[in-house]
């Protein structure tokens, strides 16, 4: 039978049906059972260590890479390939660019095949803490305290911004290494805002008294991504971080009873309800995927939206000239909050790992090496108008107008950056929040309803004994 | 002539075995094995596997979005092959006889096999391709429904049609039955061809009006195939994995308003690396189709009416 | 078999009343009209903005283009992959279709014409597979490709194919092989003919018709798979075209190419809308035999 469309195939007279419906029933009793996934796989090669090739990388032995091909394209992994053959002269390197990374790569993790390294990026990406319970990844430490490609002696580890390494450890290892820094605020056109006489607010309440003059002059003043709820998620989960401070992060991480219903979670909830309440969402955007909303913004339908530090990049091609988008912290949502304004959600993102059971991992962490290098960061930050979470790549480049005030914002934030882990380390947490901060933007449910259906759901994982849990 | 019977054995094992081997290596054993790893804990990417009993089963039985999901898919076995049907006979009824009608019977319409082409079309096209069409026609703001809904003047009618969750899941059944309905047509209305023109003169002569000949006459001499069509757009209206993935919000939203099984259970399987618990979800979609197909097949069951 | 019999269109006219005149001539045709717009106007709709540009599109969306920009549908097909997509179902299809018929209409043949002791339960072993929901399958047959080392190769999608287009093919073909007359076939015997023989030199030219028809079904349940390809064709360079364009509907939307993801939608679909325009007649007869007997 053909599965898509079941349709498409029509046998049949109803006697012979039945006969098959009988049949069908009898076959799964008489059924052989096998159990799956070898765990056998020859060792990986490696390669004498020297100063020149401190990570014992073989010679002659081909690398394949993996690139999530977003918003950010797949050339700067293409550059960095080729500063690796540069240095390992006899290997063939095996680029590929997707976007489906799991589904690519589910089932050549499982049977133990994986590629040498990985940019696990993206909506369909592997689940990290999945891998990392079944050890299928490479500790990165050695990586890490191997000295950085035209370093001067520093190790990889010291030439990071803070917090990278942290983020993709797991119990203590580091398993994954995330390449760009990502920061989420709200965007808007600077020369629109200075046409109309806006500046952007830093309370909630001057943003509501911005979005009543915005739609004034028929701008929705509001679009957001909203076929993916996640993107909405961002503003409100950082309005709440900047007002209860890391504790409130930490408290809804780690599942503590009744961390959602904080009463800052439940002001940054309203905050969003009354945005859609008061009309001040461009009508449809629950329905627009993040494409279609964000080129309603870039044509001036709507004056704000919510997104990641990627956003300049992906509207490459798209944002007309002299849009000159610029990105703000998410407004404070009153006087008590306990982070200054300034305060940043900050992660790295573009995730890298080195599968354990890769034919040259010795190889994928050389080409991270190179890759985490000035040389080919910077080459990146150029490319993509996008932070690398190496230090100092974008010194003495000229940046463009989103990219600056990231750079701005983040210098801004300092020390006062957070970030919430649950979303990797419980995907279906993650989903049920999305859910029902997707109805809270249309005013399906009030924000105590929100509170109340994320905090089961929160229970609901806690007290799953099958879900390995994490602590921060 | 012991010859002969070894000649007709080898000739036997030789065209049956291979293709024999093949189905039983890709169809038999994963169905066969999907009831054992329902009930583990296999996470797909290890090579532990835990026996875990019904627990699975105990677990779908409180997963919300497993409930949203049973619920969305009854929704549309009740509506789905009901509505194809009836729009199926509807048309087919009216390409068939819909044409001058006379004392000979009712005839042909004309230009019926230029509306056969048309309708057949959207059945030739996967329902992938099919999905990203209707993504666009469905687009809040730029798409091809509120547009043309804008332009006869129909503004209050437009709306977000795959975000509002009141319709996003009728508007996943519409884009279901749109790529069906020319199939069920023709394959009622070359049915309908088959019909002995005496049979429907009688009933004309009788004096029964046009609707009453359908209902009273040609539908019951069509049951059969109506039996089997609810058998399949059954399995239709239970699977509909390809467009709600590729079109609605979430995929599977609003809020869980067009989940169904088949998207649970490709993502519990391929994003959170659950396979036990999605075999599990394989499990009970089996046993829902096996019901819905005894029970269309079985309660639906009339005496055939043979004209032959 | 049924062939799809034209009744002749003028019948004698016969004096209707007024009445049934009305609702005889123009009725059916409103409802018949309306529901072949509602069919046929998205997909004009697409085909007409992939010749559009993306300003266009979005800006004018129910003009013609001002002049047809065949270049969104190069673009569609060399940088976005489609041609290659193409390609490959191509080689899947084609290598899948031939299997499926080699093996189906042997087994099809033998378990039709040849009584043995278990005939009966290998024929309805076949026939059931009709009735599983391949959501059942679809995590260990993942398991099973991927332990044979096919996973992600063409031979891996040609055997799953042809595994799963066997209960339909052997279902139909043994049908057809039942209804054929045996007289011929007994006469090739007493000529000596062997087993094979008869199957390839007799009975196959004898069912041409049931094959032809059956082939032209699995081509189009085949060309349009798409949760197989899915789950066991995970490389995107050997991506078949449903699953190329629904990766190409997130990619493209990465760039915000309107124009070259309705190009694409439009060359998914313009071969097979066409090859149904051309053997309409052929592909509806095909599918709706075996319903009706």
């Amino acid at each position: 039978m053909n599965p898509s469309s079941p349709d498409r195939r029509y046998p049949a007279t109803r006697r012979a049906l039945l006969r098959a419906t009988a049949a069908a029933a009898a076959v799964p009793l008489a059924g052989c059972v096998t159990a799956g996934g070898g765990d056998d796989g020859a060792p990986a090669a490696e390669g004498v260590k020297s100063a020149d090739n401190p990570l014992g990388v073989p010679d002659a032995t081909p690398l394949e890479v993996v690139i999530f091909k977003g918003g950010y394209g797949d050339d700067y992994a293409v550059h960095a390939e080729k500063l690796y053959q540069e240095r390992h002269p006899g290997a063939t390197v095996d680029h590929k660019g997707i976007q489906k990374v799991g589904e690519a790569l589910q089932p050549r993790f499982v049977a133990d095949t994986p590629p040498d390294v990985v940019d696990n990026t993206g909506a369909g990406r592997l689940d990290l803490a999945t891998l990392v319970a079944a050890g299928k990844l490479t500790d990165l430490s050695e990586l890490l305290d191997a000295p950085a490609l035209d370093g001067g002696g520093t190790k990889v580890r010291d030439t990071l911004l803070p917090g990278v390494v942290d983020e993709g450890a797991f119990d203590g290892a580091p398993r994954a290494l995330n390449f760009t820094y990502t920061v989420w605020g709200l965007w808007y056109s600077r020369p629109l805002f200075a046409r109309n006489g806006w500046t952007f607010p830093t309370t909630w309440d001057a943003m509501l008294t911005l979005c009543a003059e915005i739609k004034k002059s028929g701008t929705a003043p509001w679009t957001y991504q909203g076929k993916y709820p996640e993107y909405i998620n961002d503003p409100l989960l950082a309005m709440a971080a900047k007002a209860g401070g890391i504790d409130l992060v930490k408290a809804v991480d780690n599942l503590e009873p009744n961390a959602w219903k904080q009463p800052a979670l439940l002001d940054a909830a309203t905050a969003i309800a009354e945005l859609a309440g008061r009309g001040y969402l461009l009508p449809g955007s629950e329905a627009l995927s993040h494409t279609e909303s964000q080129a309603a913004w870039c044509q001036g339908r709507a004056a704000i939206i919510p997104c990641g530090s990627w956003l300049e990049a992906e509207q490459k091609g798209v944002a007309p000239d002299g849009f000159d988008m610029v990105m703000a912290p998410v407004p404070s949502l009153g006087a008590g909050d306990r982070m200054p304004v300034s305060g940043l959600q900050a992660a790295g993102s573009e995730s890298f790992i080195v599968p354990a059971r890769a034919k040259n991992p010795r190889g994928g962490l050389e080409f991270l090496r190179v890759l985490f290098s000035k040389p080919a960061a910077r080459r990146f930050a150029e490319l993509n108008s996008t932070l690398p979470t190496v230090t100092g790549a974008t010194d003495g480049l000229t940046l463009s107008s989103g990219l600056g005030s990231v750079k701005a914002a983040v210098d801004a934030a300092a020390a006062h950056t957070f970030a919430y882990r649950f979303r990797t380390w419980y995907a279906p947490l993650a989903k049920a929040v999305d859910d029902a901060t997707g109805e809270l933007a249309t005013r399906r449910v009030t924000p105590a309803q929100w509170a109340d259906r994320i905090q089961k759901a929160a229970d609901g994982v806690a007290a799953d004994s099958a879900v390995t849990k994490y602590e921060r | 002539m012991t010859s002969v019977r070894s000649g007709r054995n080898r000739f036997l094992a030789g065209a049956i075995l291979p293709a024999l081997a093949l189905y039983a290596v890709f169809v038999l054993s994963p169905y066969a094995q999907a009831f054992y790893l329902a009930l583990t804990d296999w996470t797909g990417v290890s090579g532990e596997v835990g026996f875990v009993g019904l627990d699975n089963f105990r677990r779908l039985a409180d997963d919300p979005l497993f409930r949203a999901a049973l619920r969305n898919n009854g929704l549309m076995l009740l509506v789905v092959p009901a509505v194809t049907i009836v729009l199926g006979l509807l048309l087919a009824a009216l390409v068939s006889f819909g044409g001058r009608g006379g004392a000979a019977g009712p005839s042909a319409v004309r230009g019926g096999e230029l509306y056969k082409v048309a309708y057949f079309l959207p059945q030739v096209l996967s329902l992938p391709i099919v999905a990203v069409l209707w993504q666009f026609v469905y687009g809040p703001t730029d798409g091809l429904l509120n547009g043309v809904l804008r332009a006869v003047g129909l503004d209050g009618l437009a709306r977000s049609w795959l975000g509002d969750p009141a319709v996003a899941l009728w508007a996943v059944m519409a884009v279901l039955v749109w790529s069906s309905v020319g199939f069920y047509m023709l394959l009622f209305g070359a049915a309908m061809e088959s019909i002995p023109r005496e049979v429907l003169e009688a009933a004309v002569l009788d004096g029964a009006g046009r609707l009453a000949v359908l209902r009273r006459v040609v539908v019951p001499l069509l049951w059969d195939n109506v039996q089997v069509a609810f058998v399949y757009l059954g399995v239709l209206a239970l699977d509909g994995f390809a467009v709600v993935q590729i079109m609605t919000v979430g995929p599977g939203g609003p809020d869980g308003a067009t989940e169904v099984m088949g998207l649970g259970l490709y993502r519990n399987a391929f994003t959170y690396g659950r396979f036990g618990y999605a075999a599990a979800m394989g499990v009970a979609l089996f046993f829902l189709t096996l019901a819905v197909a005894v029970v269309a097949l079985r309660a639906g069951r009339r005496e055939r009416v043979e004209y032959a | 078999m049924t062939t799809i019999i034209e009744r002749p269109v003028d019948a004698p006219p016969a004096p209707p009343t007024r009445r049934r005149r009305r609702s005889g001539t123009w009725g059916p045709h409103v409802f018949l009209v309306a529901w072949a717009a509602i069919v046929t106007v998205p997909l004009l709709w697409a085909v007409t903005n992939s010749l559009k540009t993306d300003r266009e599109i979005l800006t004018s969306p129910w003009t013609l283009p001002e002049q047809p920009r065949f270049d969104n549908w190069s673009r569609a097909w060399d940088q976005a992959s489609i041609g290659r997509y193409v390609g490959n179902s191509a080689i899947v299809v084609g290598a899948a279709l031939l299997l499926t018929m080699v093996l189906g209409s042997t087994v099809a043949y033998a378990l039709a014409r040849y009584p043995f002791r278990g005939n009966r339960i290998v024929y309805y072993t076949f026939v059931s597979g009709l009735l599983f929901p391949v959501f059942l399958a679809l995590v260990p047959l993942f398991f099973v490709v991927e332990q044979l080392g096919l996973l992600g190769t063409y031979p891996g999608l040609v055997l799953v194919y042809t595994a799963y287009a066997l209960p339909f093919t052997v279902f139909f073909l043994h049908a057809f092989f039942r209804s054929l007359p045996t007289v011929l076939a007994e006469a090739a015997f007493l000529d000596g003919c062997s087993h094979w023989g008869v199957l390839v030199r007799v009975m196959l030219p004898l069912a041409r018709p049931g094959l032809i028809s059956i082939a032209i079904f699995n081509f189009l349940g085949l060309w349009n798979q798409y949760l197989l390809p899915l789950v066991l064709n995970p490389d995107p360079d050997r991506y078949v075209l449903a699953q190329g364009l629904a990766a190409l509907s997130v990619s493209q939307g990465y760039r915000s190419d309107w124009s070259g993801l309705f190009a694409g939608l439009t060359i998914a679909m313009l071969p097979v809308l066409a090859a149904y325009v051309l053997f309409q007649r052929q592909i509806r007869t095909g599918l709706t035999a075996g319903a009706i007997r």
